[in-house]
């Protein structure tokens, strides 16, 4: 295999291309824009932050009028415009650029994620740039690079981290077409894409046309239009932890972020019998991973 | 209140599939994240709220006796040793509430009895159990026995 | 089809179902069998499995002799009275003298018990409970049980125990699958500890949709106790004596801290108290021996809690319900709003989520309670269970056969739920008699009891074929229909339960007739169980986790059948306010002052039921102050009947 030219190169810049992949863009577009319209997402979530706003105003304005058990002073505070600018960026860094949300727990799981969103981000973007201002060695390394680092991500995912595998113990080989249908063309999109860069030819070049057809095709029945969303949900996350508003959780603590102890909960009756207790209890049930089957 | 998962805060990591204890926590195929698959087996004990790393997981009081518009929710935290609950009714009061779960750091004081000292042959054929008679009252007392008690059984109606 | 199965050999002792007795089980052997193979298969997680997943905020079993609280006597002159006298006194005694070396053992492992500031004592919440933060109770016990056991197969339901067969009633292992992954687990067995739970969800419930996941004991708890037992042909004792509780409406919130920490007392509709309204005819009813108000007056002996159910009963069908918690009171005090609070959230966490969802707050509302549908169990205010073997040391002969906690199955033991005639122990002796069990099961092997065992390919085969044919009806039968849960070949596992629960209801004395049956009803009742058997062989499952609900379906069809024939053998009402005889409405202790035990026969499904000797402890000092002051009592009632 060749990381400096890719199968794409004789078609670099072809009406053909150019058609293809604009066609692979109106899709995702389309079916994206019809999925928040069917479902209303968009809706929801402009309605759920003009909740957690309207919320901290209450809050604030009631301190702990309304709490008759336990503490509400401090607990609601206005976010500032800096503080959201911060938020956002946070959001750029840590949840879109390295797939923050995923549970610190599993590693390999976030690993196997980054792999395959990267991938695909890497194959797409060199597809446009080929299709559109042609090819070059290092379009085509990214190209390459994209398909292979897709295709690890992709396979691995489905053998180990699909997640009714991993959690439930089912086995990689209970396939359910429809709601599959996006993690199998995704492994469809980089097998054919690596093979055809590996032996070329007609067959491979069909089989990754139509790959990318199921892939972006397959939107509207995918879960794929709900990523446009994980960035906006994780940047309302960060503003609800700043307001206070923290989708009601409570916000009691033994100890601060500081470490510090806050003395209105040790004082309190309930905590008497860890007033002389470590600081750190280390893990419990949580020292071992979810797979108890 | 069967519990329910937040869309934009479970990431599909399982720890609620493997908690829970009527085996209803399970992932949906498509958006490859944790749902209850049998509300009416759902005993709200909570534990999957509890281990939910992304606290994606809430209960909704139970349609048939439970109006909607209230929260409880809990932040268990092993580390701390404690477990925080916020209960906000549905006309916005609010209680909240801190009380430990372990005194000591996890796991240590439980016995390994493999590196314990075996027991005696007298103890075997004893009605001892092990760390008995010192735990039973914490001093160089002996276990009960019909004999120290004064006691007989006797066959019978006795009231 | 290709499902694997998957072997363990060679185990000394098989935990079979790991709540607090399980665990207790699998602690205390690997004291006493250091080199022994100790496996648990457990059909949850362990650490959050059984009665106690939730947590729990208080140990209502421990005596506190080390405070010169009680003896292990008093508590079983307390268990006595609260059954109607109905109990094996001398498993009681056993369990009660050796509870507390395990709580004191919790603490050490880090369960937070609450101190009295003043004694230094724990915090009691009445004479016999314990005040706990024990959000992590099982969590804690599960460590100690993992942490001595050899392997612990979590998320295996077993559904059946495997026989010996080489010629004696003896146990080889159990059989049963990964509700995950859908293998089939063999354990082969010298013994066998039997540490499964009761049955919730055998009666229809009050609730009639989601909130019948809101049962009072854990909608898990399948009855695999009982079934488990009474499916290898081990003798069962008292399966009639089910449980209503009195209990806070519909999120079946407990009461114990309300009543005995925060003193909140119960008042009718009209803010008048009932109770002792009814106790005259219901005196009539049980007999001075069992509801005497001035014994309980001078000797702090308890009203049964059949007994209090029953006044609730009563006022309720009088017109004047609903009953009240009065709650206004205590709850003043920010301490105890609190503590009330917090019981809740320790350990029904449903019922602070109603109270914020009708936006009551007990503090200026007395929140309403009810009886609950009954429940088949054995360690709460009932002792549902199997016949074993009491201890050496305490146990007539009729009670004792060599091992303690053995049940008429040679190397079959049980804990918790799955003894009977042991109500009152609750999580810490649901612990300690997993313990006994622990210990007696490596005497038993020590003793060379459990050499020659032979479990057969062919009964394995059979067993496997059986546990799986729900996915094989279901995937077959699909096929007639066109999509949906209504198919004339076979039947899935809600509707199922739905059938059981009507049918225990209706027959057998559940909440819509007023716990109310008869001889006539509870024929009826069996045959239509008899053929709910006929449709469970065509039982579905669509997937590993409907196989489990089928399972655990027949488990509590076959509880429900043995808690029938033993509700008609019984010809009395022992247990007012748990249920009514309407053909025998008095307690008699002529005919009945005896425990009943039943065994079914595995080849033929006939049961046979017997009266077996009912044994007191007797002879203490709080036994003849008692006695005493019935003597001087006896004099002039004798002299007014005279004088008629």
């Amino acid at each position: 295999m060749d990381f400096a030219t890719t199968p794409l190169a004789a078609m670099a810049g072809s009406a053909g291309l150019q058609t293809y992949v604009v066609i692979m863009l109106a899709l995702v577009a389309v079916m994206t824009i019809m999925d928040v319209i069917h479902k209303k997402s968009a809706k929801y979530f402009f309605e759920d932050s003009k909740k957690a706003e309207a919320k901290v105003k209450a809050g604030i304005a009631a301190g702990s009028k309304n709490c008759s058990v336990g503490f509400e002073d401090g607990r609601y505070r206005e976010v500032s415009g800096g503080e959201k600018m911060g938020a956002a960026v946070g959001v750029v860094l840590n949840e879109v650029a390295v797939s923050g949300e995923f549970d610190s727990t599993k590693p390999l799981r976030r690993f196997v994620h980054i792999l395959t969103m990267y991938g695909t981000i890497l194959l797409s973007a060199a597809t446009i740039i080929i299709a559109f201002s042609g090819t070059g060695e290092t379009v085509s390394l990214a190209w390459n690079l994209g398909a292979l680092m897709l295709f690890v991500g992709s396979w691995w995912f489905w053998f180990v981290y699909k997640v009714d595998v991993m959690s439930e113990g089912n086995s990689w080989t209970d396939i359910d077409l429809r709601r599959d249908m996006f993690s199998l063309s995704l492994m469809a999109v980089s097998t054919t894409a690596l093979g055809w860069s590996i032996w070329g030819g007609a067959v491979w070049e069909i089989l990754a046309m139509l790959a990318g057809i199921s892939l972006f095709g397959g939107v509207y029945w995918s879960k794929f239009a709900h990523m446009f969303f994980k960035p906006f949900a994780a940047y309302d996350k960060r503003i609800k932890k700043l307001s206070g508003a923290l989708d009601n959780l409570p916000h009691e603590t033994r100890f601060d972020k500081s470490g510090a102890v806050v003395a209105q909960q040790r004082d309190r009756h309930s905590m008497e019998l860890l007033k002389d207790a470590p600081m750190n209890m280390g893990l419990g049930i949580k020292r071992e991973g979810p797979n108890h089957y | 209140m069967p519990t329910f998962v937040y869309m934009t805060r479970c990431d599909g990591c399982g720890y609620c599939v493997d908690i829970c204890p009527s085996d209803i926590m399970h992932i949906d195929k498509k958006y490859r994240r944790a749902y209850n698959i049998e509300p009416s087996m759902c005993w709200e004990c909570y534990s999957c709220v509890k281990a939910c790393p992304h606290h994606a997981i809430d209960a909704r009081g139970y349609a048939d006796f439970a109006p909607l518009g209230h929260s409880v929710r809990t932040i268990r935290d092993e580390e701390a040793g404690t477990i925080a609950w916020r209960v906000t009714f549905r006309d916005g009061r609010v209680k909240n509430f801190l009380s430990p779960i372990t005194t000591v750091p996890w796991g240590t004081g439980i016995p390994d009895f493999r590196n314990e000292p075996e027991p005696t042959e007298a103890e075997r054929n004893s009605q001892l159990l092990s760390f008995e008679p010192k735990y039973i009252r914490m001093d160089d007392g002996d276990i009960a026995t019909l004999k120290s008690q004064n006691l007989e059984m006797k066959e019978g109606v006795y009231y | 089809m290709g499902i694997k199965t998957i072997v363990e050999d060679n185990i000394d002792i098989l935990v079979a179902g790991a709540g607090l007795g399980g665990t207790g089980t699998a602690y205390e052997a690997r004291h006493w069998g250091r080199d022994k193979k100790i496996v648990i298969a457990e059909k949850a997680n362990i650490n959050r499995s059984g009665a106690v997943a939730q947590g729990l905020y208080a140990i209502n079993c421990y005596m506190g002799t080390r405070w010169g609280e009680n003896n292990p006597e008093d508590h079983v002159r307390y268990a006595r009275i609260d059954l109607m006298g109905m109990v094996r006194e001398d498993l009681l005694f056993d369990m009660a003298r050796h509870v507390d070396s395990a709580v004191h053992k919790f603490e050490e492992w880090g369960l937070p018990l609450m101190r009295n500031e003043k004694t230094g004592a724990y915090q009691r919440e009445g004479r016999w409970q314990i005040m706990i933060h024990g959000e992590s109770y099982k969590p804690i016990v599960a460590e100690a049980a993992t942490k001595n056991a050899d392997k612990t197969y979590n998320r295996v339901m077993i559904t059946h125990l495997l026989m010996d067969e080489s010629g004696r009633n003896r146990v080889g292992g159990a059989i049963g699958f990964n509700v995950r992954t859908g293998n089939c687990h063999v354990f082969k067995s010298k013994t066998v500890v039997v540490g499964a739970g009761g049955a919730s969800n055998i009666y229809k419930p009050r609730s009639v949709g989601e909130g019948a996941g809101r049962v009072w004991y854990a909608p898990w708890s399948s009855g695999s106790a009982y079934a488990l037992m009474i499916n290898a042909g081990a003798k069962m004792t008292q399966m009639e004596n089910r449980i209503v509780l009195a209990r806070f409406k519909d999120g079946y919130g407990p009461v114990g801290a309300y009543f005995l920490h925060l003193k909140t007392y119960t008042q009718n509709a009209y803010g008048e108290e009932y109770e002792s309204k009814h106790f005259p005819a219901l005196q009539k009813m049980v007999g001075k021996e069992y509801l005497d108000m001035e014994a309980s007056h001078r000797t702090h002996r308890p009203i049964p809690t059949c007994l209090r159910n029953h006044a609730i009963i009563q006022e309720v069908a009088a017109g004047r319900g609903p009953i009240h918690m009065v709650t206004m009171h205590a709850f003043q005090d920010p301490h105890l709003e609190e503590v009330g609070w917090e019981n809740f959230l320790g350990m029904t966490v449903g019922q602070a989520v109603l109270w914020a969802a009708t936006d009551l707050d007990p503090k200026y509302q007395n929140p309403e309670l009810t009886t609950s549908e009954p429940y088949v169990m054995g360690s709460h205010a009932t002792g549902c269970g199997a016949w074993c073997s009491g201890p050496a040391d305490v146990s007539p002969p009729e009670y004792q056969w060599g091992y303690n906690r053995m049940m008429s199955i040679e190397g079959l033991f049980g804990a918790g739920d799955a003894v009977g005639g042991t109500p009152h122990a609750f999580s810490s002796g649901s612990f300690t008699e997993g313990r006994i069990s622990g210990k007696s099961a490596c005497q038993y092997i020590d003793d060379g009891k459990a050499e020659g065992i032979v479990v057969s390919d062919s009964q394995i085969e059979k067993r496997k074929a059986e546990i799986f044919k729900p996915l094989e009806t279901y995937q077959v039968g699909r096929n007639e229909i066109v999509a949906g849960t209504v198919s004339p070949s076979y039947l899935l596992p809600h509707p199922g339960l739905q059938r059981l629960q009507k049918i225990m209801d209706e027959y057998c004395g559940g909440v819509t007739v007023n716990y109310m049956t008869n001889d006539k009803l509870l024929n009826i009742g069996l045959q239509k169980l008899k053929i709910m058997e006929e449709d469970l062989e065509k039982v579905g499952a669509e997937d590993t986790h409907q196989l489990m609900r089928a399972w655990e379906l027949k488990h509590r069809h076959r509880t429900s059948e043995c808690v029938m024939q033993h509700t008609l053998f019984r010809k009395e009402t022992r247990w007012p306010g748990y249920y009514y005889r309407g053909d025998a409405m008095k307690l008699d202790d002529k005919n009945w002052h005896c425990l009943t035990v039943s065994r079914r026969d595995p080849e033929t499904g006939e049961y046979t039921l017997e009266k077996a000797p009912l044994y007191h402890l007797v002879g203490d000092m709080e036994d003849k102050a008692l006695a005493d002051m019935k003597k001087s009592e006896k004099k002039p009632a004798k002299k007014a009947a005279k004088a008629k």
